[in-house]
């Protein structure tokens, strides 16, 4: 095992790498740099630059030097800890990021919840019932939920809440409370403007989660370990949690490899359409405008989180599925 | 001696009489703990001792107190506090005259020599002293610093390869002397993104290598994380974007939020230089907060009443949305003018690279006949609920440099006139659909590329699409990117594109015509004839009308009398009228305002426009205040 460890974190560096480089790349691959963006985005409000601004800039955030020493300087520092300087907010991009992460992290954990603590009840009931009304109509819900675009129903919801609650339009609290310190009323106005994010986001994950567990829990209960249990007077509660179930949480573990890189992106266009102050937006902007360090740092990040999270997962499957072996996967 | 003594006389006369006036006024409320305090004077010692009087022609005496929340797009935007505050040298008033602000009077002398008299007393809004030492300081130790300023002084202060002359007079007069009349000058120092000539230099000396010692730029260096003290230098000392809340200024808001952040609150500063007629302080209002939210939501938002002075992100077709929430959520909404010379105007690109092409472009019955094609009516009913003026790419008729002939030149639909001009100019070939044929026999297909973010262009090009069909010229439109847009017109690579008119409609005479001449790359019609005036490099114009607008702008900087800039004018907007150079198809476009219907002294009608305007800048914004006392719900 601690050898299967080592490996799998070594070959996590030439990986990363290639991610750097490809990311590095793929930023600067629209025609323009940052300030040509810039400059158009100013001309179309009707303001316009002063050339000689534009070549100092141009000196001063290094985008006259060659690609690959653009390349260096960025992953040099990034190596130390030093994730560059974003051009659009003129500041260091850990400041930018800041504050966004904790209500990224915040949202993405409330909805992570509350999609299991939808999916898995009704899950476990399609399964134990397939093929009734309740099966079927639970179903629907939730395939309506996943086929509903999400900046539709964010759209929707917004005007709803705005209409019979009176909650302020997009964001995650009301204005006054921005830069403030936490207070209760605060925390009020967040959970008042949290639950529609939840729900938007939620809804198209609860619908996956849902035919996962019942597919996998269904293969499960038709097995003879099953019957067993049940000829031997087990509870039916019982037997469903103690056994079928475990077994089919296979796929919950191996989705920890793309669960942690969402914690911190949340989910881009559903955030962009509520305005909500989180790291998705701003992912989003920066890459619109190459804002090139902001972007590939940010990019880094999640690329590190997705390696991390899958050697996690597979860690964890290997420790809790006996039936899994290391030497199959290594072979592959 | 006798007249020194009656001078000191009338002088502390004056001065007694000022601060008994200033012991009638009442304190602003929200300061007036500060001055209890004592850690702020009193508003006589804040003020100037002539203060600014500002126009209340049609405006009422107001209160103090209560916040004007308004919504942006991105942080970034907070530079339009500079915009709005509209605290300049010189600057426009609302009938677009200069007129002296920050500065007590500015004497030009033969266009060239200008003589700028400070306010005695002025100061910044950390209280210190406002003086010739600021100008000095931008000058010597930033515009003509190597390190600083490498490429030399703002293109706007070079008139020819040498730079102007600076003198200190006094502690309150500067003066400035090219050699040839400068008339960029005072129009920059009023531009809404005005050239600062000036900067806070108790404040900055701190982060200049030249006024501090190596260790302590080090420090400085090593926490803004920058490369050099250059760097640290011009994050700290953004006039015009306001992202440093230390940094001293002298607009009637002062940003206190660093950013980055989704909420901005703007506090008066307490030192501003202008006054009501009574003599109160302005501005009236408390402060102004910027909410950060992204733009698709600000029209929804507006619309239930989160904002109390909006026109930034509304466009015309939230019109019917934003009344429909007027009485619930207390505001109205009125509909301003724009600035532009054409809302949306099509560019044939004079410049592009491919011969067949640039030879037709530059055809000036092609360019006729393309006008002639436009059912400009049809587009202002169909898209614009014919609020809009169905004319070319001209000055607006509010400017007094406004003539009809302009306006309607080629403007009216005439297919028969059109389909005539293009057979004499050997298009008469057509193809089996109709289309007309260039000699070579290919078709004469357009592709017309826009940045196109709205549907609202695209919308207006299907239009002049079906228009076009009936002259037999094929067009199709192509949305792309803005910068690959830019790009593709500087190499010539577009044939046409659209954008907006003339950035300045509304222009009087004294203002500079250079928009009508190719004076920059950025211009769509002739992107490569305005490098070659920016650069030399490139090719020069061909055409002889347009050596003549180049000629004629050259004269309007050296004229010397308003007559002959007017005349000017006339001439270049009538050789602009005669050669169609670039297509208007709508004008005048009206643009949504939503005022809080406590908020007074916002102008009922006005113009929403970038420059000359700089939006509320011209309207004084520090004039606004509320009818209630109560805050804004």
């Amino acid at each position: 095992m601690p050898s299967y460890i080592v490996k799998r974190c070594l070959t996590m560096i030439p990986t990363l790498i290639i991610i750097s480089i490809l990311v590095f790349i793929i930023i600067q691959l629209p025609p323009g740099d940052y300030l040509e963006s810039y400059i158009a985005e100013l001309e179309s409000q009707g303001e316009s630059v002063d050339p000689q601004k534009i070549a100092f800039l141009r000196q001063e955030y290094g985008l006259d030097k060659p690609l690959w020493e653009q390349y260096y300087v960025w992953i040099s520092g990034f190596v130390q800890g030093d994730l560059g300087y974003s051009f659009e907010y003129n500041l260091p991009v850990a400041e930018v990021v800041g504050d966004k992460m904790w209500l990224t992290i915040a949202v993405s954990f409330v909805t992570i919840f509350v999609t299991w603590l939808i999916a898995f009840p009704i899950g476990m009931y399609s399964a134990t019932h397939p093929y009734s009304w309740g099966d079927y109509g639970l179903t629907f819900l939730g395939f309506l939920g996943l086929a509903t675009p999400n900046f539709l129903l964010a759209l929707v919801m917004l005007y709803l809440a705005n209409q019979y609650f009176g909650t302020s339009i997009g964001g995650l609290m009301d204005s006054e409370y921005i830069n403030q310190p936490w207070s209760l009323d605060k925390a009020k106005s967040v959970l008042a403007h949290l639950w529609i994010p939840v729900v938007v986001i939620g809804t198209s994950g609860t619908a996956g989660m849902i035919r996962r567990l019942r597919a996998n829990l269904m293969d499960e209960l038709r097995k003879p370990y099953v019957v067993t249990g049940r000829a031997k007077g087990l509870g039916e509660f019982k037997l469903l949690t103690k056994y079928p179930l475990r077994l089919s949480l296979n796929f919950f573990i191996a989705d920890i490899g793309s669960l942690l890189p969402s914690v911190i992106s949340g989910a881009e266009v559903v955030a962009v359409v509520l305005s909500l102050p989180t790291t998705g937006p701003l992912l989003l902007s920066a890459l619109q405008s190459q804002d090139m360090y902001l972007a590939g740092s940010f990019l880094m990040f999640l690329a590190i989180l997705t390696v991390v999270g899958v050697l996690i997962s597979d860690i964890a499957l290997a420790m809790l599925d006996p039936r899994i072996r290391l030497q199959g996967g290594m072979q592959k | 001696m006798k007249f020194i003594l009656s001078s000191v006389l009338i002088c502390s006369c004056l001065l007694s009489s000022l601060s008994a006036v200033a012991q009638l006024l009442p304190e602003i409320p929200s300061l007036e703990q500060a001055v209890k305090d004592g850690t702020l004077p009193a508003m006589q010692q804040r003020l100037p001792i002539n203060p600014a009087k500002a126009d209340f022609t049609n405006k009422t005496i107001g209160q103090y107190g209560g916040s004007i929340r308004m919504l942006m797009g991105k942080s970034k935007d907070i530079r339009m506090m500079t915009v709005y505050g509209y605290a300049r040298l010189v600057g426009y008033d609302e009938k677009l005259q200069l007129k002296a602000d920050i500065l007590e009077k500015v004497d030009v002398e033969e266009g060239r020599i200008f003589t700028l008299h400070l306010r005695a007393g002025h100061k910044w809004s950390d209280g210190v002293e406002f003086t010739s030492e600021d100008f000095r300081f931008f000058w010597q130790d930033i515009a003509t610093h190597p390190v600083l300023s490498p490429y030399g002084p703002p293109h706007e202060m070079m008139r020819s390869e040498k730079i102007p002359l600076f003198e200190v007079i006094d502690k309150y007069t500067v003066r400035y002397t090219w050699q040839q009349p400068n008339p960029y000058f005072l129009p920059a120092l009023a531009g809404p993104s005005p050239l600062f000539i000036y900067m806070p230099a108790h404040y900055m000396k701190q982060f200049h290598a030249d006024h501090t010692s190596k260790d302590e730029m080090e420090h400085q260096i090593e926490l803004a994380k920058k490369r050099n003290w250059r760097g640290v230098f011009v994050s700290k000392g953004r006039q015009y974007k306001l992202t440093n809340p230390e940094l001293p200024t002298l607009q009637p808001w002062v940003n206190t939020t660093s950013l980055p952040s989704e909420r901005f609150v703007f506090k008066r500063n307490p030192f501003f230089h202008r006054v009501d007629p009574q003599g109160q302080q302005l501005p009236y209002v408390d402060e102004i907060i910027m909410n950060i939210s992204s733009s698709g939501l600000v029209p929804a938002k507006t619309g239930s009443g989160e904002s109390d002075l909006q026109a930034r992100y509304l466009r015309l077709d939230n019109y019917t949305f934003l009344k429909a929430g007027e009485n619930n959520n207390n505001y109205k909404v009125n509909l301003w003018g724009t600035g532009r010379g054409a809302h949306i105007a099509l560019y044939p690109n004079l410049t592009a690279k491919d011969p067949k092409w640039r030879a037709l472009m530059q055809n000036a019955d092609f360019r006729r006949a393309l006008s002639l094609g436009v059912n400009r009516e049809e587009i202002n009913q169909v898209i614009y609920f014919g609020l809009a003026l169905p004319m070319v790419n001209t000055v607006l008729p509010d400017s007094p440099l406004y003539k009809e002939k302009y306006a309607q030149s080629y403007a009216q639909f005439d297919p028969v006139s059109a389909n005539k001009l293009l057979d004499t100019i050997n298009l008469h070939r057509r193809d089996a659909r109709g289309i007309r044929l260039f000699p070579d026999g290919s078709p004469v297909e357009i592709l017309v590329q826009t940045a196109g973010e709205s549907t609202e262009e695209t919308d207006v090009l299907a239009l002049v699409k079906d228009n076009w069909r009936r002259i037999g010229i094929q067009m199709y439109i192509k949305p792309i990117q803005r910068e690959v847009l830019r790009n593709r017109i500087f190499s010539g690579a577009a044939i046409m594109t659209t954008w907006f008119g003339l950035p300045n409609g509304l222009p009087v005479a004294q203002m500079s015509p250079q928009e009508l001449a190719p004076t920059r790359q950025d211009q769509l019609a002739w992107s490569q004839w305005g490098r070659h005036y920016e650069t030399k490099e490139g090719e020069s114009p061909t055409l002889p009308k347009v050596k003549k607008l180049v000629e004629l702008n050259e004269a309007w900087t050296r004229a010397a009398t308003d007559d002959e800039k007017t005349e000017i004018w006339h001439q270049m907007l009538e050789i602009h009228a005669s050669q169609v150079y670039s297509i208007g198809l709508v004008s005048a476009i009206l643009q949504p305002l939503v005022v809080n219907k406590a908020l007074r002294n916002v102008p009922e009608k006005g113009f929403f426009n970038w420059d000359p305007g700089a939006f509320f800048g011209i309207y004084n914004m520090p004039s606004f205040w509320y009818a209630t006392d109560k805050e804004p719900k």
